[in-house]
């Protein structure tokens, strides 16, 4: 009777010892909950990704690949101004003029990827401020950031479907854009804008295929003539 | 019983497909048609569309003395009333006597004939109002540079692009006050235009006092300052004077101006670009960019590629060779900086336009369809002398003006330069 009673003690003892426990990190949860967490999904390019693409886009003069694929999240760039800070309705709450870090690309969601772009596209430092700095409230901030000296990374291509849906990374599909993109370089510029004009051209032509296709519906079938047998 | 006359067969044939022209025109290929008919606004009266919008933010903010000191007076938001009157415009169609001869009676030839000229019709309707959508609200289609007897050069913008082989125009001082047309007592009308290479149109007359710097409009429009559809260059515009949609800009300078990056006749280069897009992300929000388009001119669009940083046409249109499923991958919208592009043969060749078409609507007065009085929509032509004209005519109409309801929230690029070969 005596040991039941013990048993009953023990097990009572380290019942009351859970429920602590329990208790104690429910209270740490709540804690934690009180801060708001932004939490951004980011993702890393894979080892095989970079390799492959780095063989098919080669490197550029700073050693670095000509091709590179980044995760939208991770993709961030300057932006200097005056920022309209918004509330949830899109009514105004602030105005700042500070230069942030923010997603360089709307699809946050999504492979990128980037070729590198030398720095002479973009002129020199002294016409890239000229262009770039902006001045609001008496502050003066270059609004894409500093000169890129060692050139800067540029999109080519988002990783999507026709209609925008996820497409998932592989090493193909990025070497694939990487050698589309260079084999379409070696065409004279001629050839692209006449391509342009011809997908123009095309686009006209399929409306009036179109159009009379959708005035051929416009009529009964055989034009409304009784059927006939043929003897 | 009277003999049918060609007349009722055409017609009877137009009220077959009576019901694809809507179709026809809506077709959300053109920047017109991708601006949606808004529900909340888009049948009105012959009285101006208002548009409520919220011009400055209300509430007074600041730290105050607790300590018994006054804590002031607050404000509320402030509004003011854009408002739109619809435009009409019309096409109309003429069917010659030819047509019933060569058909000689068959129903189903002259049902042919109709329906060829319905499609052919609205699709020179919608290219018209397409060319209108560029414009700054004045109807100008373009600029005269010089004047070769009946040649014109054309300035670029817009060059020859705005105009088509066939359509009445009328010749207006650059000031758009002196009508030459109505001065001279003439009509003029395109017999060729070249907006590829040499920018040049040809006519059929010349107005007494014609010269560079004189501006063409459309048909239809009279008087000085006259008002047609509201296009992109109404819209979109960074100008501190005048009038947007009945609200005096110098009233709210920042408020109905758009974001502007000049480009210095300059090439496209990716830094403007992202200007132009970073000044829309710093006025709306940052990750607000999912309606934006990049609208150009197929020369920006070349311009774009010859960057070789993006998917060229030579890859979309072509093929790269291989023919795999990998080139699935192509066939999506093509993009600049991660904004899907829209180009236009119509468009500013010197101009990129960031557009959040979640802010542009149509108010439309009447929805499209042919012109009708007392259910005729097939109308006899006079001749000179007064009798029948061996032809018929027939109408599409409608009534409608485009609006924006937050200027601020595109940006452009403009003052571009076109890429060589052109």
């Amino acid at each position: 009777m005596k040991e039941q009673n013990r048993l009953a003690i023990v097990v009572r003892g380290v019942f009351l010892y859970f429920l602590g426990l329990l208790y104690l990190l429910h209270l740490n949860l709540l804690r934690e909950n009180r801060m708001i967490q932004v939490i951004r999904e980011s993702h890393d390019t894979p080892e095989e990704v970079a390799r492959r693409l780095e063989a098919a886009g080669g490197r550029n003069r700073f050693g670095e690949p000509n091709y590179r694929v980044i995760w939208g999240w991770n993709r961030l760039a300057w932006i200097g101004g005056k920022f309209e800070d918004r509330d949830a309705h899109g009514d105004l709450v602030r105005e700042v003029v500070e230069l942030r870090l923010e997603p360089k690309y709307p699809q946050v969601n999504r492979w990128h990827v980037e070729r590198w772009v030398p720095p002479e596209m973009y002129g020199s430092p002294r016409d890239w401020y000229a262009k770039t700095v902006e001045s609001a409230n008496g502050v003066s901030v270059p609004a894409l950031g500093p000169y890129p000296e060692r050139g800067e990374y540029e999109h080519c291509f988002t990783l999507q479907g026709p209609k925008g849906e996820f497409v998932q990374l592989t090493p193909t599909i990025v070497e694939h854009v990487a050698r589309a993109i260079e084999w379409a370089r070696r065409f004279p510029k001629a050839k692209q804008r006449g391509m342009l004009y011809e997908r123009e051209a095309r686009d006209e032509r399929e409306y009036e295929q179109w159009a009379y296709t959708l005035m051929d519906d416009a009529v009964p079938a055989l034009h409304g003539r009784p059927f006939v047998t043929v003897a | 019983m009277p003999a049918q006359a060609n007349a009722n067969v055409i017609a009877l044939q137009l009220e077959k497909v009576r019901d694809k022209v809507p179709l026809l025109y809506e077709r959300d290929d053109i920047l017109l048609t991708m601006i949606q008919q808004r529900g909340d606004v888009e049948k009105i009266s012959s009285r101006n569309l208002r548009l409520p919008l919220q011009v400055n933010p209300g509430g007074k903010a600041g730290s105050y003395n607790a300590d018994g000191g006054d804590l002031g007076r607050g404000s509320g938001t402030q509004y003011d009333v854009a408002q739109v009157s619809p435009i009409f415009f019309r096409f109309a169609i003429e069917i010659t006597k030819l047509v019933e001869y060569a058909t000689t009676g068959r129903d189903r030839a002259i049902e042919n004939a109709a329906k060829r000229e319905v499609a052919n019709g609205m699709k020179q309707f919608r290219s018209f109002l397409d060319k209108l959508i560029q414009t700054a609200g004045n109807g100008v289609l373009g600029t005269i540079s010089s004047v070769s007897g009946t040649t014109f050069t054309m300035t670029v913008p817009y060059g020859a692009a705005l105009v088509y082989p066939g359509q009445t125009i009328q010749i207006y001082d650059t000031t758009l006050t002196t009508n030459r047309n109505v001065a001279a007592s003439v009509t003029t009308s395109v017999v060729t235009a070249d907006p590829i290479s040499t920018q040049q149109i040809t006519v059929d007359n010349v107005p007494t006092g014609t010269v560079a710097t004189d501006v063409i409009v459309h048909d239809g429009l009279s008087g000085a300052q006259p008002v047609s559809l509201y296009g992109i260059k109404y819209h979109q515009n960074n100008a501190t004077t005048g009038t947007w949609l009945n609200l005096s800009r110098a009233t709210y300078p920042i408020q109905l101006a758009t974001p502007r990056v000049n480009a210095g006749n300059a090439a496209l280069t990716p830094a403007n670009v992202r200007l132009a897009i970073n000044k829309v992300r710093k006025s709306l929000g940052i990750n607000h960019l999912s309606k934006l388009i990049a609208y150009m001119a197929v020369e920006q669009e070349h311009a774009w590629e010859n960057l070789g940083i993006t998917v060229s046409s030579i890859i979309k249109e072509g093929g790269s060779g291989n023919g795999n499923d990998l080139d699935l991958l192509f066939t999506g919208r093509k993009t600049m900086s991660g904004i899907s592009i829209k180009s236009s043969v119509n468009a500013d060749q010197t101009r990129v336009d960031f557009l959040d078409l979640a802010h542009w609507g149509r108010a439309v007065l009447k929805d499209i369809d042919f012109y009708e009085v007392n259910g005729n929509t097939v109308f006899p032509i006079y001749g000179a002398s007064g009798g029948l004209a061996a032809s018929y005519i027939f109408y599409f109409d409608t009534a409608f003006q485009l609006w924006s309801d937050s200027p601020r929230s595109g940006a452009y690029i403009d003052t571009l330069a076109r890429p060589s070969g052109y």
